[in-house]
C-alpha cells in the first residue's frame, strides 16, 4: 500500500504538471486534458459499483443530472458554478440513494434493468419541464473562469482526486473485504453478518455523487447542454468500457483505460467509416474483455509482470 | 378528445407487438437466466429484413396488393430463421462460455453485444431512419363504436397469433415442456435427462426468432432505424418485470396493461403523448417498490 501511495503521488504530480508543459499552450490539447480527467472520474466511480458485482447503466444519467442541477441553480438563483457543484453532488447522491434503496434489495438483474430505464427516462422528464430545463433548445450558462481551460483543469482535477480517493479508500479499507464478499457471493456475505444492502447502496450513492460532480463540471465547461446531450446513453457506455478495458476492480485500470480508449475515440469519431458508429469498438472491447481478458490491460500486464524488473502496483 | 371505446381499442392493439417482443425476452430470461440486453437489436435486425423484403417486393418486383401479405408470409419465417441462426451462433461463441461466470459478466456481455450490433448497423446501413411508406398504412376500417387502421389491426392479429402459437408450443410440445422444466429447475431438469445446454441454445434462438418476427411487423407501423432497439427493449423489460421474471403467461396480461396504460395516459393526461414514453420506467419502479415478484405471484 505504501508503494502504491508513492506511485499515485507521482501520478498526481504529473497530472498537476500537465498544464505547465506544451499541453498548456494548446487550447485543443487542454480541452482534451479536461475531458480526459472528466471521464476518469466517470470510469473510477463506475468501477466502485462494479466491485459490488452490480451493473450500473445509469452513470450517464447522474452525469446529466449533475449538469442540469448546476445550470438550473444558476438560472434560478444565479448560483456560481463552484457552489453549483455542491448542489449537484447532493442531487446526485440523494436520487441514487432512493433508486438504490428500491432496486438493490433485489437480485442484480433488477438493478441493471432499473438503471437502464432510469437512464432513458430523464430525457423525457427534461423535455416535459421546458420552463426549468429549457426543453429541446437546452440550457446555457457562462463559461467557467471565462473559458480559462487551465483553471477549469484544476477544478476537474479536484473532482478527480475525490473519486480517486473514493476508489483507493474502498480498496485499502475494510470496505474492500465487504465489497469483495458481496461480489463473490451475496448469500455467504449476508450469512457472515454483512449488511449487503447497505454496502451496495452506499457504494452506489457515493459513486453516483462523483458522476454528478463530473456532469456539474461539464455544464459550465461546455456552457450549453440539452436533454439529448446531457442524458446521452453513450456516456454511460464510456463509463463502463473504460474501466473494463483498463482492468476492473482496480484504481489504475479505469485511469489507464480512459487514457487509451478516450484517445482512440478522439481519432475514431472524426474518421469516416467509424464516424457514425465509433462505439462499435466499445462493444467489441466489452465482448472480448468479458470472454478473454476479465481484468483488462492491467490483468494482461500482470500476467507477464514476473518477467519485469519492477513490481506492479494496482 | 377521442371516445373511450376508441382509446381502449387502440390500447389493446398496441399491446400485440409488445407481447411478441416481451415473450422472446421472457423466454431467454426465464429459461437461460440471462438478461439479454441485445434483445432489442434482434428486433431491429428483423425489422431491416422486413424492410428490405418490402422494398424488394414493391420496388423491382412490383407485386402490387400482394406485397404486404407476402412480407408477412415470407418475412416472418425468413427473418425468424436468419435470427435463429445468428442467435445460436452468438450463444455458442459468447454466451455459453460465460454462463458459469458472475451475473455481472453475463450482463456486460449482452450489453456489449447490443452496442456492437447497433453501431455496426449504423456504420454499414447509415444511421438514418428508413420508412417503408406503406400505401395502405392509413386506410381506416370503421367498426361502428370505433375506427382503426388496417395496419394496426394486421400487426396486432399476426403478433397475437404468434404469441399464442408459442404458448401452445411451450405447453404441448416435448421441447416446450423441456424448456419449462429447465426454467423451473435447472438441476432437476438435468437429472431427468434433459440436455440443458441444447435447450438453452434453442431457447435463445427461439427468443431471437420471435424478436425478428416482431421486427418484421414493426415495418407496418413505424420507421426502421439502427437505434430502435433500446426503446423496444425498455418496454419489453417493463412488461417482463410486471409479469414477474420468468413468468411466460403473465407476459400477455402485462403487455395489455402497458398498452392500455400508454394509450390512456396519452389521451387523458395533459402533455400525455410525451409522458407515455416514460411510462415504462414508472411501471418498473413501482413494481420493484411494491411487488418485486411481479403482479401475479
Amino acid at each position: 500500500m505504501k508503494r502504491d501511495l508513492v506511485g499515485w503521488g507521482i501520478f498526481l504530480a504529473v497530472v498537476a504538471a500537465v498544464p505547465w508543459t506544451f499541453v498548456g499552450s494548446d487550447r485543443y490539447l487542454m480541452f482534451l486534458a479536461n475531458v480526459m480527467l472528466m471521464f476518469m472520474v466517470m470510469a473510477l466511480s463506475w468501477d466502485v459499483v462494479a466491485r459490488t458485482g452490480q451493473l450500473s447503466l445509469a452513470h450517464g444519467a447522474f452525469f446529466g443530472l449533475g449538469a442540469y442541477s448546476v445550470a438550473i441553480a444558476f438560472k434560478l438563483w444565479a448560483l456560481p458554478p463552484l457552489a453549483g457543484l455542491v448542489v449537484a453532488a447532493i442531487v446526485g447522491g440523494v436520487i441514487a440513494l432512493v433508486l438504490g434503496l428500491v432496486t438493490l434489495r433485489l437480485r442484480g438483474i433488477y438493478f441493471a434493468i432499473a438503471t437502464l430505464a432510469f437512464a432513458e427516462v430523464w430525457r423525457t422528464v427534461a423535455l416535459q419541464v421546458p420552463d426549468l430545463s429549457g426543453g429541446t433548445v437546452g440550457i446555457a450558462m457562462p463559461p467557467l473562469f471565462g473559458g480559462d481551460r487551465i483553471a477549469s483543469y484544476y477544478v476537474i482535477g479536484g473532482i478527480f482526486v475525490i473519486s480517486l480517493g473514493l476508489s483507493l479508500a474502498v480498496r485499502w479499507s475494510r470496505w474492500n473485504y465487504a465489497v469483495t464478499a458481496v461480489r463473490a457471493n451475496e448469500t455467504v456475505a449476508r450469512v457472515m453478518g454483512l449488511d449487503v444492502v447497505r454496502v451496495k447502496v452506499g457504494m452506489f450513492a457515493a459513486s453516483a455523487t462523483c458522476a454528478a460532480l463530473a456532469g456539474a463540471f461539464y455544464m459550465p465547461f461546455i456552457t450549453h447542454t440539452d436533454p439529448f446531450d446531457a442524458f446521452d446513453i453513450g456516456r454511460s457506455v464510456s463509463s463502463l468500457v473504460f474501466p473494463i478495458f483498463g482492468g476492473l476492480y482496480s484504481s489504475a485500470g479505469p485511469v489507464i483505460g480512459t487514457l487509451v480508449m478516450r484517445s482512440l475515440e478522439e481519432y475514431l469519431r472524426v474518421t469516416p467509416p467509424w464516424k457514425d458508429g465509433y462505439q462499435v469498438i466499445y462493444g467489441l472491447v466489452i465482448v472480448v474483455a468479458v470472454l478473454f481478458l476479465p481484468r483488462g490491460m492491467l490483468g494482461l500486464a500482470q500476467r507477464y509482470a514476473g518477467r519485469l524488473p519492477w513490481r506492479f502496483s494496482r | 378528445m377521442e371516445a373511450l371505446p376508441q382509446v381502449l381499442l387502440f390500447g389493446i392493439l398496441r399491446s400485440g407487438l409488445y407481447a411478441l417482443t416481451a415473450l422472446g425476452l421472457a423466454i431467454s430470461l426465464g429459461v437461460i437466466g440471462v438478461v439479454n440486453f441485445a434483445h432489442g437489436e434482434f428486433v431491429m435486425l428483423g425489422a431491416y429484413i422486413g424492410f428490405w423484403l418490402y422494398m424488394l417486393l414493391s420496388g423491382p418486383l412490383d407485386l402490387g396488393p400482394a406485397v404486404s401479405p407476402l412480407v408477412i408470409l415470407i418475412g416472418i419465417p425468413l427473418s425468424g430463421i436468419a435470427l435463429y441462426l445468428v442467435a445460436t451462433g452468438i450463444y455458442r461463441l459468447t454466451l455459453r462460455p460465460v454462463l458459469r461466470q458472475p451475473e455481472l459478466n453475463q450482463m456486460l456481455l449482452t450489453f456489449g453485444l447490443s452496442i456492437l450490433v447497433v453501431n455496426a448497423t449504423s456504420i454499414t446501413l447509415t444511421p438514418q431512419a428508413k420508412d417503408a411508406n406503406l400505401d395502405w398504412r392509413f386506410d381506416v376500417m370503421d367498426l361502428g363504436f370505433a375506427s382503426v387502421t388496417f395496419a394496426r389491426l394486421a400487426v396486432f392479429a399476426v403478433c397475437i397469433a404468434l404469441v399464442l402459437v408459442t404458448y401452445l408450443l411451450l405447453q404441448r410440445s416435448r421441447l416446450g415442456k423441456q424448456m419449462r422444466a429447465v426454467a423451473q429447475n435447472r438441476l432437476g431438469a438435468q437429472l431427468v435427462g434433459i440436455h440443458v445446454d441444447r435447450v438453452y441454445e434453442i431457447a435463445f434462438g427461439m427468443s431471437a426468432a420471435l424478436a425478428a418476427a416482431a421486427g418484421v411487423m414493426l415495418v407496418f407501423q413505424t420507421q426502421v432505424s439502427p437505434f430502435l432497439g433500446l426503446s423496444t427493449l425498455l418496454k419489453a423489460f417493463s412488461i417482463v418485470v410486471l409479469a414477474g421474471l420468468g413468468n411466460l403467461t403473465g407476459v400477455l396480461w402485462a403487455s395489455l396493461l402497458l398498452g392500455l396504460a400508454e394509450q390512456l395516459v396519452s389521451q387523458y393526461v395533459p402533455g400525455g403523448s410525451a409522458l407515455r414514453d416514460g411510462l415504462f420506467f414508472v411501471i418498473i419502479f413501482v413494481v420493484l417498490l411494491a411487488r418485486p415478484g411481479g403482479l401475479r405471484r
